[in-house]
């Protein structure tokens, strides 16, 4: 791998053009998915209106207790007769009509504040697994037919106002290799379960790329290009959003780059020596670890020098093993009996006992056995 | 690959969370996955397509035959020119179609550890693509046989 890895231009006819740009210092930044996570769970908070039931609910009546020697539970009751709603219980939680337990409040802590410096690491992290196929393909995206990744789309298709249509637009996008994942998005479209339906949550669908470009170089025009296409989203490269980057905190956003809009990368986010021109004291993060490959770690020399050599070898002799039966397993009997081997061989235990009839004892030794 | 990315970071980043990734809490939580680089579609490390460099899968072919995937570990970030695709047509033996597999993958010093795996999927694809036997007619018995004879 080069030092400095560059990234193919692709021509707004989709073939990869001579034009090359060096890869921008904020992908190399570290991945985190737990920061990630972390910061996008704090601002995905912030864009949420509070919510609370009526102050009064449950408590619009003058029920009080009838107290003890009714033999009815002590629970306030509603006053007066001639309808049915007198002598029911009130205000409890646990009663029909009365109010919910606990009732929200507008002043719950709706928002939630992050750090600067770990929104910004969120960011180019995201930014960061942006770059990388396979976590596009991790979270879904349809980027099979894409020439390379991160894919940057020459500002040539863009100037001038060249993309005002949304039909244009998606001759990009089909020129790219990006259609795919749009066409998932638009299949992807179903009803939201639950009551989202009704509070203007109606459907829900996955997400598209992301388009990304510079607005003094290539305009604005291209949003309304894009914004009809399902799942499709643009955003200026100036003000790119974690919840747009890694959406349910997912790292891997399909990112669609205008040439424009590339090239300020290392300008916005600086690198890992060189301070940011628009974050104030901004330094890229750097990885603690320079070589993320495991493999590569463990046999490196480094490590290896310094591990004690493997004990026992080849051969090494296993505790805690299971027992065998030496009378059913040959190899375990002759570990414990050598002889067994030779005994084996010569088939010793298969001899037929010597032949012929035992001779007749000589004459004397029955008189002898019966002598007194 | 990028110097700050690995096959085990991408492995620790989408080992719980992968599109391609299918959980069930039935049977232990197993986990399997839809990855056409997968060899056994189990969610492993060893298995998983996207988490190593180089890896195999075996696809059947719509009409017979089957296709072995390879990944060019050099066009990683070239998502249109990383898989290599060879086909094995309906009419190759299923021994030569084996052989050619381990020929161009494990004999290579490409996932030899993935040598059987390889096999056995193509053993498995290329039993389901023989055509079933029609099953016998059965044998009548009894009444009806005596019906056919008459």
């Amino acid at each position: 791998m080069s030092s400095r890895p560059t990234v193919t231009i692709i021509s707004p006819d989709g073939k990869p053009s001579s034009n090359t740009h060096p890869l921008p210092e904020v992908f190399k930044a570290p991945i985190r998915p737990d920061i990630v996570q972390s910061v996008h769970t704090g601002m995905a908070k912030n864009k949420r209106q509070p919510y609370a039931v009526s102050e009064k609910a449950g408590h619009q009546t003058s029920a009080e207790s009838w107290g003890t020697g009714r033999a009815v539970a002590r629970i306030p009751r509603v006053s007066g007769g001639g309808t049915h709603r007198a002598g029911q219980a009130a205000f409890g939680n646990m009663c029909r009509s009365g109010r919910m337990f606990a009732p929200t409040k507008v002043w719950r802590k709706w928002h939630a504040k992050i750090n600067l410096g770990q929104k910004r690491f969120a960011t180019a992290s995201a930014l960061a697994a942006s770059a990388s196929a396979p976590l596009l393909f991790a979270r879904g995206h349809r980027v099979q037919a894409v020439p390379e990744v991160p894919l940057v789309i020459s500002s040539t298709a863009f100037s001038g106002a060249a993309i005002t249509k949304t039909s244009a637009a998606l001759a990009l996008l089909k020129a790219v290799g990006a259609a795919a994942d749009v066409e998932k998005v638009k299949l992807s479209k179903k009803t939201r379960a639950g009551k989202g339906k009704m509070r203007g949550r109606r459907y829900r669908q996955r997400r598209g790329p992301l388009v990304v470009y510079a607005p003094e170089e290539d305009g604005r025009e291209l949003t309304k290009a894009f914004r009809n296409l399902p799942g499709v989203e643009t955003s200026s490269v100036y003000d790119l959003n974690l919840l747009q980057l890694a959406p349910g905190g997912h790292l891997g956003r399909f990112v669609i780059w205008t040439s424009a809009a590339f090239a300020a990368l290392d300008k916005i986010y600086g690198s890992t020596t060189e301070a940011s021109t628009y974050k104030k004291d901004f330094l890229l993060p750097s990885a603690l670890v320079k070589t993320p490959d495991l493999g590569k770690l463990i046999n490196s020399s480094e490590i290896q020098s310094v591990l004690r050599p493997v004990k026992g070898g080849a051969i090494t002799k296993r505790t805690q093993v299971q027992k065998k039966n030496p009378l059913r397993n040959k190899q375990i009997l002759f570990r414990l009996n050598p002889y067994a081997i030779q005994y084996s061989n010569d088939k010793l235990g298969s001899l037929k006992a010597e032949s012929g009839k035992p001779k007749p004892k000589d004459a004397g030794f029955l008189k002898q056995v019966h002598e007194n | 690959m990028a110097s700050n990315l690995s096959e085990d970071i991408l492995w620790f980043i989408s080992r719980g969370n992968h599109a391609t990734l299918v959980k069930r809490k039935t049977a232990g939580g197993i986990q399997f996955s839809r990855d056409p680089l997968n060899l056994t579609n189990l969610h492993a490390k060893k298995y998983e397509g996207y988490a190593n460099d180089r890896a195999i899968g075996i696809q059947p072919n719509p009409d017979g035959g089957l296709t072995l995937l390879t990944k060019k570990p050099n066009k990683a970030n070239k998502p249109g020119l990383e898989i290599n695709a060879a086909s094995y047509g309906a009419g190759k033996s299923s021994r030569r179609t084996y052989k050619s597999i381990v020929n161009s993958t494990a004999k290579k010093g490409y996932r030899a550890d993935l040598r059987t795996e390889a096999v056995a999927r193509a053993s498995a694809i290329r039993q389901l693509q023989r055509k079933k036997k029609d099953a016998k007619p059965a044998k009548l018995r009894g009444g009806k046989a005596a019906k056919a004879a008459a």
